[in-house]
């Protein structure tokens, strides 16, 4: 029989064991700089030296801190991060996390605000009830329709279609010729859902910039008849053969692959693509709005930014300002321009600031951000107050993909408004 | 005298690392996991609070979850059928002694021992819209166009079916393997003294005997597909339009994705009581032919 001493001794050192494998407190170190813990997502472009350097680089910028670098297993660093605030250990800087998941728990610390309105073109675009939890520093369109000149020309097409009865007939000329008019990386959801997010955007959010704020007043709705109509359109290019049948089979990965060697003409995708735009073809491509009705231009439009702060950073002040250094070098912005497609936001830089070599596509799209029209916030990926609610962009892309096999929208769409009533109790 | 003492505290010290290990990583979450079932518990809310029993209610009508459970069902029970079948046979065929076989035996278990992760990128690679396998079927004039293996539900659900039978049957082949050989070759003596051969003799000698192994195998194929996760997390993410989001799966995003982590760990309790009920179910009737065999 086992003597109750033994057991003691075997359960204290079991938890001094997992306490001390635990143990994440103790910000400073023995030469006297806070340890501030900063989640990073690595990819092919924003590869370890990136990171490493564009850290080295705001280190350099805030003396007294100390940076342990932790990346997220994978690209998604909300989930991720959810996961270390589930077990303790919620990071003291998050880069690119959407803080509307955060800010309810009272887990981020906004930027000092007068630094934001010197430093940034706009502001507001990932503001969340007034405050900014990510600087600006960059921006999106989601979803462009990217084109294959070459292929239009083959079918025909002598220009860009502006309107919703252009865009068909586009695809109906392009189908005709034997080119496939649409890619769509359908295996992935959100590749998948892109389309719905240029619909929605384009004919609902463009005709009224507050649905998704009337959404969570509950004074609209996804079944609404309007809404439907949209997405109906989804369901006619399906319909219409406008996408390949096996397109819910193929990875986001091989649709850039497959769009930019020429098996499909138009490719409707976020503005990240310009970075995977081949440099030796690129004036083979061209951009278009995601068309509407009536053919005005409507930008699904998403701020994107740097780093968010924990508010039980060990030193929330030292963090704010290695965020700043960070987020105002414009070396780490070279890279995300150059392989993210990310548009700059800078206040008072041009592209030539930040010595960039982008393509003639890149320049065009990067024009819808400085000119003067109807921007709205991309349905599903704005980080702002249109923040859809947690969890809903999985029932989403669940409906981008139900719609490509099934012709029920109406139903499909009672099912988002039923996840949406989930979501927000 | 002293070194049997000694001996037996050694034991003892043993045993309870393993009691404390198994409390303290097993028992202790899912007494928390039953607890947190019962509340509303987001990690991203300041206030959770006890609902009583709202999130077993709600699961009656969470049609996500009805169609998680159908799918993890039909996956459980076919690829259990196609594994063990599919073992009885290797085990029958790699039931020899020689070097060969013995070499051919590790291959067939390989499976098991890789990463799910690992199984399920080497097979996305073959059954992706311009993989592997439809680029053969059109060269050798099959398919006209590639063929959406992942890519519509129900070629999904077979795929998913195809790689999850593929590793299990790693597993199955050795149970029966392990199974054919502890029966008495005398048996297989006295019946071909008798003229018992072919598929008489495997009807009445090898697969009664086979009893034992079939009731380890089928139980644990069972269990281990009810709870899959990896494979299908990579293969399909669930996808497409969720048609094959196992429960495991469904668990892991409301936990993580919606950040309902009560009602995850309600459906957790759910799938728990499910496996549980499935396995004793399947177990004890096994059991029963054990014995009237």
């Amino acid at each position: 029989m086992i003597r109750k001493p033994l057991l003691a001794a075997c359960v204290a050192g079991l938890l001094a064991f997992t306490a001390a494998c635990g143990s994440g407190e103790g910000g400073g170190n023995e030469s006297g700089e806070t340890a501030l813990t900063y989640l990073v997502f690595e990819t092919p472009s924003l590869d370890a030296k990136f990171w490493d350097d564009s850290i080295a680089a705001a280190t350099a910028q805030t003396p007294g801190v100390k940076i342990n670098k932790i990346v997220a297993p994978s690209t998604d660093r909300d989930g991720y991060a959810k996961q270390l605030q589930q077990s303790g250990q919620f990071p003291d800087l998050l880069q690119s996390i959407t803080p509307s998941n955060f800010v309810g728990a009272g887990l981020l610390k906004p930027y000092d605000k007068t630094w934001i309105d010197a430093n940034f073109l706009l502001p507001s675009a990932n503001s969340l009830k007034g405050e900014v939890y990510i600087p600006p520093t960059n921006s999106q369109i989601v979803p462009q329709v990217y084109y294959n000149k070459k292929l239009f020309t083959d079918a025909g097409i002598s220009a860009a279609p502006k309107t919703w009865a252009e865009f068909l007939d586009a695809c109906a000329k392009l189908k005709a010729k034997g080119i496939n008019p649409i890619e769509l990386g359908g295996a992935d959801p959100f590749a998948a859902s892109m389309p719905l997010v240029g619909i929605i955007s384009a004919d609902i959010l463009g005709k009224n910039k507050n649905w998704l704020q009337n959404r969570y007043a509950d004074k609209v709705k996804f079944a609404d008849q309007d809404v439907v109509a949209a997405v109906s359109k989804y369901r006619t290019l399906v319909t219409s053969g406008y996408f390949d049948k096996g397109a819910l089979g193929v990875k986001y990965a091989d649709s850039i692959t497959r769009f930019t060697t020429g098996k499909s003409a138009m490719y409707p995708m976020g503005s990240w693509f310009l970075g995977s735009v081949p440099k030796d073809t690129a004036d083979n491509f061209g951009s278009f709005p995601w068309p509407t009705d009536s053919g005005d231009v409507v930008v699904p439009f998403v701020g994107g930014g740097s780093m968010a702060i924990s508010a039980k950073a060990k030193d929330t002040a030292k963090a704010e300002k290695f965020g700043q250094a960070w987020s105002l070098n414009t070396k780490n912005l070279k890279a995300l321009i150059e392989t993210d497609g990310a548009f700059p936001m800078i206040k008072g830089k041009t592209l030539e600031d930040y010595g960039v070599t982008v393509t003639q596509v890149f320049k065009d799209s990067y024009a819808y951000v400085g000119q003067d029209n109807n921007k709205v916030n991309a349905i599903g990926w704005a980080t702002n107050d249109d923040a859809l609610p947690p969890g809903l962009n999985d029932a989403f892309y669940a409906a981008a993909q139900a719609l490509f096999t099934k012709d029920d929208v109406a139903g499909e769409m009672r099912k988002l408004d039923d996840a949406w009533k989930t979501a927000v109790q | 005298m002293r070194k049997k003492h000694s001996g037996e505290r050694g034991l003892a010290l043993l045993a309870a690392l393993a009691l404390v290990l198994y409390l303290v990583f097993l028992v202790l979450p899912l007494l928390l996991s039953l607890r947190s079932s019962f509340t509303n518990e987001n990690p991203l809310k300041a206030t959770n609070e006890y609902i009583g029993f709202a999130n077993y209610t709600e699961m009656a009508g969470d049609d996500q979850l009805r169609a998680s459970l159908t799918f993890t069902l039909i996956l459980a029970f076919g690829v259990t059928v196609a594994a063990n079948v599919l073992g009885v046979a290797f085990a029958i065929l790699l039931n020899r002694t020689s070097l060969s076989y013995r070499v051919m035996r590790t291959v067939a278990f390989l499976p098991q021992v890789l990463s799910g992760v690992i199984v399920a990128f080497v097979w996305q690679t073959i059954l992706t819209q311009n993989g592997l396998l439809n680029t053969a079927l059109m060269k050798i004039g099959i398919l006209d166009e590639p063929y959406p293996w992942l890519g519509s539900p129900n070629a999904a659900l077979f795929s998913i079916g195809v790689v999850v039978t593929w590793v299990m049957t790693g597993f199955t082949t050795v149970v029966y393997l392990a199974a054919l050989q502890s029966i008495p070759l005398e048996l297989h003596d006295m019946a071909s003294l008798d003229g018992v051969r072919g598929t008489q003799r495997f009807r009445k000698i090898t697969w009664p005997l086979l009893a034992p192994g079939t009731t380890i195998s089928v139980t644990i194929s069972l269990i281990t597909v009810l709870k899959l996760y990896d494979i299908i997390t990579v293969l399909t993410g669930g996808g497409p339009a969720n048609s094959t989001q196992s429960t495991a799966l469904y668990i892991v995003k409301l936990a993580f994705t919606s950040d309902r982590v009560g009602y995850a760990s309600a459906v957790a309790m759910l799938l728990l009581a499910l496996s549980a009920v499935v396995a004793l179910t399947i177990t004890s009737a096994l059991r029963r032919r054990e014995i009237s065999l």
